[in-house]
């Protein structure tokens, strides 16, 4: 205190050596002015990084919002039927650009008309001789836009129509017509039954060999007409043969009221009059036979009212008298037989069903009801995305715009309904994304990701189930490679390397962090991966000799060795001894892997796995894991090091002085009071793992299995992102469930982040030292 | 900062009074429990302790005094081998315990540890509760009988005088106490593992006076037991606590003998310049 004293007195005592008053209130300002602007820029700028974090969840969130909105069905117009209200409509379209509506009538007209208004532009006499009454009606899938009539005399005739848009400057022109695909040579018509029987209900579809129509007569007869068409491949030109058979009837007493062909050629699916759908396998039809038949609605006195296949013709719909829109579809049994099988169930009308429409280009479809009720359906995501009341009378027909953006609903007195639809995602929904869905083709409900096909009857799979458990999957992997190797690594190096070891060992592991992770997974795919496939047994026997042989070296250095060879290495360079053992071991169990292969494995031991039924991808969990496991390595261990180093010095010592020795101080004091470090050092390296995408992009195969099989590849969600975001239309559902994988991620990996952060708060306030 | 120096007199008159004003003590005629032969100490290539001699007394208190540097907290962890942690650390001479030499490469330095408890300057209870950090020293040397941890962390505690404020909190953490009674904890902890001797760098140096006083008051009961070594800062603190005193200077052993001697009639100028405040 004197000395204080004194030296206060000396300075003022020499005024020289501080300058003078003015000088320092200028300073004093000066430096005001410094630690003002210092403190409101590092404000800004930490707070610019929140806000930063904020916009990018709230970008990613405006993206996937658009899925959450629910749809809509608002009535435009309502109008009298366009070519009069005197005879019935059979079947009701509007095409994609919502200026031209067609409307098939029994009184054997085309109208084309102004959906708006509802006003006439053009209209088609069907060539439909004046003798035959029209006794059925059908349509094939909505894309095809063709129609069959059948006739009383046993002809049918098929109709497609043509918008034939053409454009002027003024905006598209249209010139429609009206075509008969299945014209035999002039006459437009195709004589299904030359006996003369009348049709009682037609089937037709078009698929990828041609035409085909299958047709109930009056007694009860069905009948297969094909139209194989063959392209020429030298001259082009089409050729059409047309080929008649007569399939197995129905069970006796039953009367067919709707037929459904499918795309393939394969099945026919036929309703009869008491509920009954029926399974015909027509993949010969020379030999066709009646598989399975199934009471498709429940309670006795219900009665099917709608039957009708969604885009693709896999999934059928049926729809009661009693209200009830269930979906079916064939599945195949545990011996390979096609079977009807119920798969879901959509909102019920309160009014019997009248009409079932499908979608043309996605698996959706409406309904409507008695009760003038129309409600739109998505099957893979078993949602009932709209309902709206457009009237009080039944609605007979349905007809929906080829984009599903707009749809006509008939009433019976031929009251037209112009109603626009907006239903842009109608295939997202809790289940759909993360529930197991029973899709098309599959014999059980599954989680798949399968966003794209070739085909555009393909049904989109978007489970983010397989994505998500393949992060983890490899995030796991990666742990359980890197976590034992750089903790105890860290443990090592911070606790018993000597300091100039040390120097070396820290940055040359920390350096590593810098490595280009696509570097990282270009070794992995193209080298690693064959590698290890080659060396399977050199990868167990590794983890098996390599921790035996380092005990070993250990334990003959420690007793076996003269005091006076140990002093050769100082302390704390102990490890530096295992690097020899270290590179002997590897080579030793590579070039010993062939051996092992031939004394155990039959000489391949990836054969012999295949073999004993696991599976064995090249690109697999266990090449991730190294892949990643290195690219985690760095983060682990500089964070465990720092923690393991910075435990007092006084406790370790405090340890030591009780007569414990290093391994006891380590395990009781040092991981204890390191162990928020560690802990947070592990979280960090498993959120590096979550969110890591280059590696597992090139080193996992990207398939997006559902199991824990270290020999199988997996997608995870990043990898997901990076491939497929590319190939997606901007705004599409697909487009914004990728969005929402982001979203998943980034709230995955936050929460992960601040559940880790809150933790190691917690044990640093419990373990925290003075 | 007197005022510090007079509480702590006062509070200590009782405890210091008897000794000052007692019979001297010779150390020609005590049994000898630490002897130092001829000890140097080299950190690197510096000569930290010049060729030191000396003979602790068993069931005695030795203090170590000297001005910053002058190697008494070194020549302190000399007895138990903490300066083995330095690795530039190199030691010529003996150091016998019981007329074993302590750097006879057989030793195991464990259980020399053991043997040579030690108390830091700064309070460094581990991060556990006040039972385990007791229970600590017993659990390395394998003692897992709840029975027996129980009994042994109860008389340590007693015996620190910790007892009586912690009884009722033993699964409390140990950063919950004060900085006085984490001091008592640590020695409760040295003790609870039946060392013979305790060696005590600086124990009071950060702690407030009525701490200080109750850490004096234990090393007085603690001796009877124990070879106790201490260093100090505080001149005041070694007279009243010590029976014998050390002054060391720049590496050097300037002068050792009974406390008593040591502070009312030293041999050396520099002892007399050191104690009176005329140095450091």
């Amino acid at each position: 205190m004197n000395d204080t004293a004194s030296s206060v007195a000396s300075s003022g005592a020499a005024p020289g050596a501080l300058p003078d008053g003015d000088a320092r209130r200028k300073l004093r300002r000066w430096r005001a002015v410094k630690d003002y602007f210092a403190r409101y820029s590092v404000g800004t700028f930490g707070v610019s990084v929140i806000i930063a974090l904020g916009l990018i969840f709230v970008y990613l969130f405006s993206e996937v919002a658009p899925m959450l909105r629910p749809a809509s069905m608002s009535v435009e117009n309502r109008f009298p039927a366009p070519g009069g209200i005197d005879t019935e409509t059979s079947y009701v379209t509007v095409n994609r650009h919502l200026e031209l509506a067609v409307r098939y009538t029994t009184d054997r007209r085309v109208v084309f008309f102004l959906p708006e208004s509802g006003e006439v532009t053009h209209e088609v006499d069907l060539p439909l001789p004046a003798d035959a009454e029209v006794t059925a009606f059908t349509f094939a899938e909505p894309r095809t836009e063709i129609v069959a009539y059948g006739l009383s005399d046993g002809r049918a005739l098929v109709a497609r129509h043509e918008y034939n848009e053409r454009f002027s400057p003024t905006g598209r022109q249209y010139r429609p017509a009206v075509f008969y695909p299945v014209a035999d040579g002039d006459d437009p018509l195709t004589v299904v039954d030359a006996a003369g029987r009348s049709i009682a209900a037609i089937g037709l579809q078009r698929g990828a060999g041609g035409v085909s129509i299958a047709a109930a007569l009056d007694d009860g007869t069905l009948r297969l007409v094909r139209f194989e068409e063959r392209t020429s491949f030298m001259t082009g030109e089409v050729t059409v043969r047309r080929i008649v058979h007569d399939l197995p009837g129905l069970p006796q007493g039953a009367q067919a009221t709707r037929i459904l062909l499918d795309i393939t050629g394969a099945h026919m699916l036929v309703g009869d009059d008491r509920g009954f759908l029926h399974y015909f396998d027509i993949r010969r039809p020379e030999r066709a036979s009646l598989v399975h038949s199934k009471r498709v609605i429940r309670g006795q006195d219900a009665e099917v009212t709608a039957l009708d296949y969604l885009l693709g013709t896999v999934a059928i719909i049926v729809g009661g008298s009693d209200g009830s829109v269930v979906q079916f579809m064939l599945v195949r049994d545990d011996d390979n037989v096609n079977q009807i099988t119920f798969i879901r169930e959509f909102r019920s009308h309160a009014a019997p069903v009248t009409k079932i429409k499908p979608e043309y280009i996605r698996k959706g479809f409406a309904t409507a009801d008695e009760r003038g009720v129309v409600q739109i359906h998505y099957s893979t995501s078993n949602r009932t995305v709209a309902r709206e009341r457009v009237g009080d009378s039944p609605l007979p027909v349905i007809g929906f715009a080829a984009r599903a953006n707009a749809l006509i609903a008939v009433d019976d007195s031929e009251q037209f309904t112009y109603a626009s639809v907006r239903n842009p995602h109608p295939e997202v929904s809790v289940g759909a994304l993360w529930g197991p869905v029973w899709y098309e083709g599959r014999s059980q409900p599954e989680f798949v990701w399968q966003s794209s096909s070739a085909t555009d009857e393909f049904e989109p799979k978007f489970s983010m189930v397989p994505l998500t458990l393949g992060t983890v999957k490899a995030a796991f992997y990666a742990m359980l490679f890197a976590m034992p190797l750089a903790i105890l690594g860290a443990i090592y190096s911070a606790y018993f390397m000597s300091p100039k070891m040390r120097g070396l060992v820290k940055p040359s592991i920390e350096v590593m962090e810098a490595l280009p992770t696509v570097i990282l997974g270009f070794l992995a795919g193209l080298w690693l991966a064959p590698f290890v496939e080659g060396h399977l047994p050199a990868v167990f026997s590794i983890l098996l000799l390599m921790p035996l042989f380092m005990i070993v070296t250990a334990y003959v250095w420690t007793t076996a060795l003269a005091p006076l060879v140990r002093r050769l290495v100082p302390p704390g360079w102990e490890g530096a001894i295992l690097i020899p053992v270290v590179l002997v071991t590897g080579w030793f169990c590579v070039s010993l892997s062939p051996f092992i292969e031939l004394w155990f494995f039959n000489g391949d031991m990836r054969q012999w796995l295949t073999d004993v039924g696991i599976t064995y991808d090249q690109r697999n969990a266990l090449v991730v894991g190294m892949a990643m496991g290195f690219a985690v390595i760095p983060t682990i261990y500089s964070i465990t090091e720092d923690a393991v180093f910075n435990v007092p010095k006084h406790l370790t010592q405090g340890s030591l002085a009780l007569g414990a020795t290093p391994w006891q101080t380590v395990t009781k004091v040092v991981l204890l009071t390191a162990s928020p470090g560690i802990f947070s050092a592990i979280m960090i390296g498993f959120g590096r793992a979550v969110g890591e995408t280059m590696i597992v992009l090139m080193a996992t195969g990207n398939s997006p299995v559902m199991n824990f099989n270290i020999f199988e590849g997996m997608r995870t969600l990043s990898a997901n992102i990076a491939v497929e975001i590319g190939e997606t239309a901007v705004g599409g559902t697909h487009y914004r469930i990728l969005f929402l994988a982001a979203l998943v991620l980034f709230v995955l990996t936050f929460v992960l982040n601040t559940a880790a952060e809150l933790v190691r708060d917690r044990l640093r306030k419990r373990y925290s030292s003075l | 900062m007197s005022e510090r120096s007079d509480s702590t007199t006062q509070n200590l008159s009782k405890v210091s009074l008897p000794q000052a004003g007692g019979e001297r003590l010779k150390l020609s005629r005590q049994t000898p429990s630490i002897e130092v032969d001829r000890l140097s100490l080299y950190y690197g290539d510096s000569l930290a302790l010049k060729s030191i001699s000396l003979v602790i007394p068993e069931k005695r208190v030795t203090a170590f005094i000297g001005p910053s540097g002058c190697g008494k907290s070194t020549l302190l962890r000399c007895f138990n081998r903490m300066n083995d942690l330095i690795d530039t650390c190199r030691i010529e001479g003996e150091i016998r315990l019981d007329g074993q030499n302590i750097y006879d490469p057989t030793v195991d330095v464990a259980e020399l540890r053991r043997k040579v408890g030690m108390v830091f300057q700064k309070p460094n209870p581990f991060p556990k509760s006040i039972y385990e950090n007791v229970a600590y020293g017993l659990r390395i040397q394998g003692v897992k009988d709840r029975r027996v941890l129980d009994e042994v962390v109860e008389k340590s505690l007693r015996r620190a005088a910790l007892w009586d404020e912690v009884k009722d909190r033993l699964d409390a953490n140990a950063f919950s106490l004060s900085g006085g009674q984490q001091q008592r904890l640590v020695i409760a902890r040295a003790i609870a593992i039946e060392p013979e001797v305790i060696l005590l760098d600086e124990p009071a140096s950060a702690l407030d006076p009525i701490s200080t006083a109750k850490i004096e008051e234990l090393i007085f009961e603690l001796k009877e037991e124990y070879t106790i070594c201490i260093v100090t800062h505080n001149m005041q603190q070694a007279a009243r606590v010590s029976d014998f005193t050390a002054y060391l200077y720049l590496g050097e052993l300037i002068e050792y003998d009974d406390t008593v001697t040591i502070f009312t009639n030293p041999k050396q100028q520099a002892t007399e310049d050191y104690i009176t405040g005329r140095y450091g």
